[in-house]
């Protein structure tokens, strides 16, 4: 040992203190693990080693995943978007004369056949929201009474609104070549928003007892819940352009029920039968659809093909309903399914991200479709939405963050608050929608759930390390392993691989002595092939 | 020290076994790597010739041989990382006891802003070998008053018998602060010692 610097005294005999001190601790003998770090750093970072035999691997091996992933989002887009497409396919497909057509028995006298002159008088039941399914099947009843040259058709109107899109598109088809009759029945039903203005835009228009008539939502009378949204100018236009538009229909059916019909969407008032009977809006009460056929029988209307007077009195009723695709994307406006569908929708993507199956993925995307397909008649609140997936995110997030239960407080109350406002204030002929309590109280309920016990437990899967080595059983486990010769291969031999002796023989034939690490390559029967390890 | 079932080359050798066996080899591609990386013998002679050395000297600067385990294991590792682009293999040695001693080092830093190591607070029943054996003399003792740097020299220089420039090398620092530190460190010794060798005398 080289001595660079003199030391004084008593710092040279503490120098010798210190090395009889070390020289004298022995080094105690090295635990297996530490033994047998040469090959488990080896072996540990296999992926690590591997690119720095090839730096350009990495690069590689990022790029085949992104590859991956895209191409398998894509498929699951590809596969959601050839839903869709089949839905709307069918949907406008449907169009035309494939309507499920049920004659039915009058109410005449039993025994009475009716006869082969009789007239005959299309009912079309029109329930729930006004969509393009309502619009496909109400304009094809027309359509399908016209050329069947019907006496008249009845619209038998439930609904408390929805878009006007397909609002717009029922006024137009209820302009017929025969008299085209509303009832708003039974009694108990409503004719809102929307429905107001169809009930006005038919020629004979009357209500059960009970029924309700005008605009039900509660809108500001200045339009305050659109100015909100898209501001003043944009809410002035929209009322304006329903007050003009429900005047024109107004105007043809009597002067006098102008500034009744006004008054529902200016002030969103809702009228009884008697009100707008008093109003001269309707032409009358009526509490079945065979007394409809009687009051309307005599009636004088103007169609397209000229003045009629109505005959049906005794008619044969004919009633129209929805087929099996049309009820099913029908019911997908309800406000609940719509809401129940999202956040399915979102829960099962989710899945997909912490757990790939591909199922989910797909699931969940034609859940979310669905859901949005629904809302599209519905006043959906964007907010709303926004904030019951950020919700559901915080749930998730709680998972990976330990936030000590504030990320699932928070996120309870985000969602809660999000499925409430799901809703927004509809314009002149959304209908006014909100999500049911008790199904909000389930789905936050699910979506608690979810988040603590399915994420948390896929989690906690993907942490768990991977059991290699213990236990190995079976032929086609100890492939790939490397192993060590017990006794010499000539070529046949026996080798020590997962912890089992093996009979062996090395795959060309060569001789391999004891203690030769080889790698299993492949089996014959129960021997296997080994390589020498090189 | 649990008692050793075997000479401790055979229990060695079961240890590799074990873990050779572990790993699950499936395509060609890669049984072509494991062959390629799995018997890098260079490596392993390299870091075999290393390990003693290493756990004796993380073990007596740490006091603790759970730490000195985790240590070496830690430089083992970023040794196997580097390797491949390891130029001047016949420096190994060298090279290695850097990474150790950084290693070492980073850990200590962790470890004193937790706690701080002193031999006479210890539980000298806990039979940890470092610490028993530390724990013989009032000189091993005394080591437990030094800061983490003073600590570092005097482990390389008297557990090392590492030369002076040698430790200046391994812990990149100018040889006249491995000088001043040395020295510092015999006082520190000194003065820690000095009281209890008076009573004894």
């Amino acid at each position: 040992m080289n001595r660079p610097e003199p030391l004084d005294d008593s710092d040279v005999e503490m120098d010798r203190l210190v090395r009889k001190f070390a020289r004298d601790s022995r080094t105690p003998p090295l635990p297996d693990e530490t033994a047998a770090l040469p090959w488990t750093v080896q072996h540990q970072s296999p992926r690590a080693s591997l690119f720095s035999l090839a730096p350009g691997l990495r690069a590689v091996e990022g790029l085949r995943r992104a590859a991956f992933s895209f191409v398998r989002l894509g498929a699951t887009l590809a596969v959601a978007g050839t839903f869709l497409l089949v839905v709307s396919h069918t949907r406008t497909g449907g169009t035309g004369s494939d309507y499920i057509i049920a004659p039915q028995p009058t109410a005449r006298p039993s025994g009475v056949v009716a006869a082969p002159d009789a007239p005959k008088v299309y009912v079309v039941k029109a329930n729930g929201v006004v969509d393009d399914v309502m619009a496909d099947y109400v304009s094809g009843a027309v359509q399908q009474a016209e050329s069947n040259n019907a006496a008249a058709v009845i619209i038998q109107l439930d609904t408390l609104g929805g878009s006007e899109y397909a609002m717009r598109r029922i006024v137009k088809s209820l302009t017929a070549r025969i008299p085209t009759i509303v009832w708003v029945g039974p009694a108990g039903s409503k004719a809102a928003s929307a429905g107001t203005f169809i009930t006005l835009s038919a020629n004979l228009a009357y209500m059960a007892p009970q029924t309700n008539l005008g605009a039900a939502s509660p809108v500001a009378a200045n339009g305050a819940d659109i100015a909100a949204t898209y501001g003043q100018t944009e809410a002035d236009k929209v009322m304006s352009d329903a007050v003009a538009y429900i005047t024109s229909i107004a105007k043809d059916r009597h002067p006098q029920a102008v500034a009744w019909a006004v008054s529902t969407v200016q002030q969103a008032k809702s009228y009884s039968a008697d009100d707008a009977l008093a109003a001269q809006a309707i032409n009358g009460k009526a509490s079945s659809v065979d007394d409809v056929l009687n009051q309307a029988d005599g009636l004088t209307v103007t169609t397209t093909s000229g003045q009629l007077v109505v005959h049906t009195k005794g008619a044969t009723t004919v009633s129209v309903s929805e087929d099996l695709v049309q009820g099913f994307l029908h019911t997908l406006d309800d406000p609940n399914i719509a809401f129940i569908l999202l956040v399915i929708g979102v829960l099962f993507v989710a899945i997909e991200f912490f757990h790939p199956t591909l199922l989910m993925g797909l699931l969940g995307a034609i859940s979310l479709a669905l859901s949005f397909y629904g809302s599209g008649s519905l006043p959906l609140n964007v907010l709303g939405v926004f904030l019951v997936v950020l919700g559901i995110g915080m749930l998730i997030l709680e998972t990976a963050i330990p936030s000590h239960g504030l990320l699932t407080i928070g996120g309870i109350a985000v969602f809660v608050v999000g499925a409430v406002a799901y809703y927004g204030s509809p314009g002149p002929y959304l209908p006014t929608v909100a999500v049911a309590w008790p199904i909000i109280a389930v789905m936050t309920a699910a979506a608690t759930a979810y988040g603590l016990l399915l994420v948390g437990t896929l989690m906690r899967m993907r942490r768990q390390p991977v059991p290699v080595g213990a236990g190995l059983v079976g032929i086609d486990k100890v492939v790939g392993l490397i192993g060590e010769v017990r006794a010499d291969l000539s070529p046949l031999g026996t080798v020590y691989v997962g912890r089992e002796s093996w009979s062996a023989r090395t795959r060309d034939g060569s001789t391999v002595g004891r203690n030769t690490k080889v790698l299993v390559v492949g089996q014959d029967g129960l021997t296997l092939i080994v390589e020498r390890m090189t | 020290m649990s008692d050793p079932s075997g000479p401790p080359s055979e229990r060695g050798m079961f240890a590799k076994e074990a873990y050779l066996s572990a790993e699950i080899v499936r395509t060609p591609v890669q049984a072509a790597a494991v062959r390629e990386i799995a018997f890098d013998r260079a490596f392993v002679t390299a870091l075999e010739a290393e390990l003693s050395m290493a756990y004796r000297l993380a073990g007596y600067l740490m006091a603790d041989s759970a730490e000195a385990q985790d240590v070496v294991q830690e430089a083992s590792v970023r040794a196997w990382r580097a390797w491949k682009d390891l130029r001047e293999r016949d420096r190994f040695h060298a090279w290695f006891s850097q990474i150790l001693v950084n290693v070492c080092r980073t850990r200590l830093r962790q470890l004193s802003k937790r706690r701080t190591l002193d031999v006479d607070d210890m539980d000298l029943e806990s039979g940890d070998p470092f610490r028993a054996s530390l724990a013989r003399d009032a000189v091993g003792r005394a080591l437990s008053v030094l800061s983490n740097e003073l600590r570092i020299v005097v482990v390389l220089r008297y557990w090392g018998e590492l030369s002076l420039a040698e430790i200046a090398d391994r812990l990149k620092i100018p040889i006249g602060t491995v000088k001043s530190r040395h020295h510092a460190a015999l006082k520190a010794l000194r003065r820690r010692i000095e009281p209890v060798e008076g009573v004894a005398r």
